[in-house]
């Protein structure tokens, strides 16, 4: 092994030095956030650095958490998550399994027919119309089924299940085991990084899902998290006044800082599933891409 | 990506087993030789007949939820009419789409598509790619690991919260930007509300939040390059800009050409929720891309053919671009998509 030539050593350290400064500038707008939104609001106001508080107050923080419309929305989102997450989950798996054998007649078709809903679709509109029809407007409904299952998640649980060795499915059908006993017994726990992978990223998705509200769902009980916090990012003062919250003169908040709060708020879920994530996602993002 | 390759030369050899099997199936079969066909074909749905209820939920929630809309732009070329519904509208035609290529808006609206797009491509393809290249130099491992965590975290945050962040930043009252233009005596500027500025913050909070993902794949690609082939390069004294240029780069070529059909076939879309979130009535004239004027000719003025009619013509221009480029990836003897 021949050491650095003096070009490789200037490469590493101006490489080292820009990957230092890119994590500076990938941090630093989180922590702006944290920064201001724990500052005295008269302080804040007109703006700063943050690198520190300016000051230090929790008083946005428990307006957020007081604000009704903020902790309906919440448990919304945590229903529609949980709920989303498990069909999605489970019906990706088994529409996977199916077409993960070539012998199954038809698996051509049905791959083909899923590969295709990722090349067209029906576009907004026919869409709107379609949940209008069926009658799911300021359902939950609307919230969750729409965005259930797609064509991607399939594909990358198809190439799980096709590397699973055939020999343990052979043996248990040999035991006299139906493809449904192996399907749950045998090939669902052997698949469990997979469906972890498939499962957290559906959840991050139902979590930061935004739109399906703005098109289906007027009743503002049944608001999803992230359009209660767009009308609070938009709209501070107006938000938290109709919400019936009594943001009160008592207290030291302003609409910057209430802005900064629930921003914060609304990521922590993130920032929490994040380490597991992490640990599944490469895996899962790099099995769908290579062959859809 | 090797192991992945793996995966599917395996699941390849594995059909020549059950072609045997197959085939043995046959032999039995050939005792009875008037039967033939249909009966195997019967035989062979019955065999797998848990299989296809697996199937059936998956399928089923298809072709109501991706292909009955998909019927619905039918109404692109009907007059739809809320009571009579989809079936019983009246047709009418190209009327729509002669009327949408009409208004006035509508070639500013596809110009700042195609603006938007591929000022997002130009800057936002390369740089994943590029930051890849320099995340692979990293010898150190732990810093590495923590470098791609950090970069690849933008990627999970909402657009929602995205949006509010760089609301907060550009401000022109409290934003941290104009604090620090204030702060050398400069005038505050209303970033948000004005069109020399608007598509920039598109480009750059787009590339900003999407930049570290990007790298995974080519990534993964990177760690298949024998590390003999550097150390060629190096004997023949290429500096590591060479190295990256005439080994690394030709290497994770297949990978590149996958990702540029998937971000041409993405073309039109331009950032829907992105620019829903951040635009105003002040910059419709640099920021209204196809789908915003979709959601508010359909959605908000419930023109909902008209709206169609423009939504189908993206849907169409989508499929044709992504089958024009795998057909030309493929004839240059490259792995495409399908």
């Amino acid at each position: 092994m021949v050491g650095l030539s003096r070009g490789e050593k200037i490469f590493n350290f101006a490489n080292y030095t820009f990957m230092c400064m890119l994590i500076v500038l990938m941090i630093f707008p989180f922590w702006y956030l944290v920064m201001g939104s724990l500052s005295d609001a008269k302080l804040a106001a007109g703006g700063g650095l943050f690198l520190v508080p300016a000051g230090f107050s929790l008083d946005a923080y428990s307006a957020i958490l007081n604000n009704s419309s903020f902790l309906t929305s919440f448990r919304t989102t945590v229903i529609v998550t949980i709920a989303g997450t498990a069909i999605g989950t489970f019906f990706s798996a088994t529409t996977a399994y199916a077409i993960s054998k070539t012998r199954l007649r038809g698996a051509t078709l049905f791959s083909f027919l899923i590969l295709f809903t990722m090349l067209f679709n029906g576009g907004m509109i026919p869409s709107y119309l379609l949940v209008k029809e069926l009658g799911m407007m300021n359902t939950l409904w609307a919230l969750i089924l729409p965005n259930a299952i797609s064509a991607f998640n399939i594909f990358v649980m198809r190439s799980f299940f096709k590397g699973i060795p055939e020999e343990l499915e052979e043996a248990a059908r040999i035991d006299g085991a139906n493809d449904l006993t192996i399907f749950f017994r045998i090939v669902l726990p052997l698949s469990k990084a997979v469906l972890a992978t498939i499962g957290l990223f559906i959840a991050v998705m139902y979590w930061n899902e935004f739109f399906s509200t703005v098109l289906y769902i007027t009743d503002k009980d049944k608001w999803q998290l992230q359009a209660v916090l767009r009308d609070l990012i938009s709209n501070t003062s107006q938000a938290m006044n109709s919400s019936g919250a009594t943001m009160g003169l008592q207290r030291n908040v302003s609409e910057f800082t209430v802005r900064m709060a629930s921003i914060v708020v609304a990521t922590v879920p993130i920032l929490i599933v994040y380490p597991f994530l992490q640990k599944h996602f490469a895996k899962g993002a790099l099995i769908g891409s290579v062959k859809g | 990506m090797l192991g992945v390759c793996q995966v599917f030369i395996t699941s390849k050899d594995r059909i020549g087993v059950e072609e045997m099997e197959q085939q043995n199936n046959l032999g039995l079969d050939a005792s009875v030789p008037a039967v033939k066909q249909k009966s195997r074909f019967m035989k062979d749905i019955l065999r797998d007949k848990y299989l296809y209820v697996l199937l059936l939920p998956g399928l089923l929630y298809l072709i109501i939820f991706k292909y009955l809309p998909m019927y619905g732009v039918v109404i692109a070329f009907k007059e739809y009419n809320i009571i009579m519904g989809i079936m019983e509208s009246p047709w009418v035609g190209f009327q729509q789409f002669e009327r949408l290529f009409r208004t006035p808006d509508f070639t500013q609206i596809f110009m700042n598509t195609l603006i938007i797009s591929g000022l997002k491509l130009a800057v936002g393809f390369p740089a994943p790619i590029i930051l890849a290249l320099l995340l692979n130099e990293l010898k150190n491992m732990p810093f590495k690991r923590i470098t791609q965590s950090i970069v690849y975290l933008p990627h999970f945050i909402s657009w929602v919260i995205f949006a509010g962040i760089i609301m907060a930043f550009l401000n022109p009252v409290d934003g941290l930007f104009n604090y620090i233009i204030k702060a050398f005596g400069g005038e505050p500027i209303g970033f948000l509300t004005s069109k020399e500025h608007f598509r920039s913050i598109l480009v750059i909070s787009d590339v900003y939040k999407e930049i570290g993902w990007g790298t995974i794949i080519y990534l993964a690609a990177m760690t298949g390059v024998s590390p003999d082939l550097y150390e060629a390069a190096r004997m023949d004294g290429a500096g590591k800009l060479k190295q990256m240029w005439h080994v690394t780069l030709p290497s994770i070529r297949p990978v590149v050409l996958i990702m540029l059909i998937l971000s041409l076939g993405n073309v039109l879309e331009a950032g829907f929720l992105q620019i829903y979130l951040l635009y105003n009535p002040l910059v419709y004239d640099v920021a209204d891309v196809i789908d915003t004027y979709v959601y508010r000719r359909g959605i908000q003025e419930a023109n909902y053919s008209l709206a169609t009619a423009a939504g189908l013509f993206k849907s169409v221009i989508a499929l044709i671009l992504i089958v024009t480029a795998n057909k030309i990836v493929k004839k240059f003897g490259q792995e495409g998509l399908w």
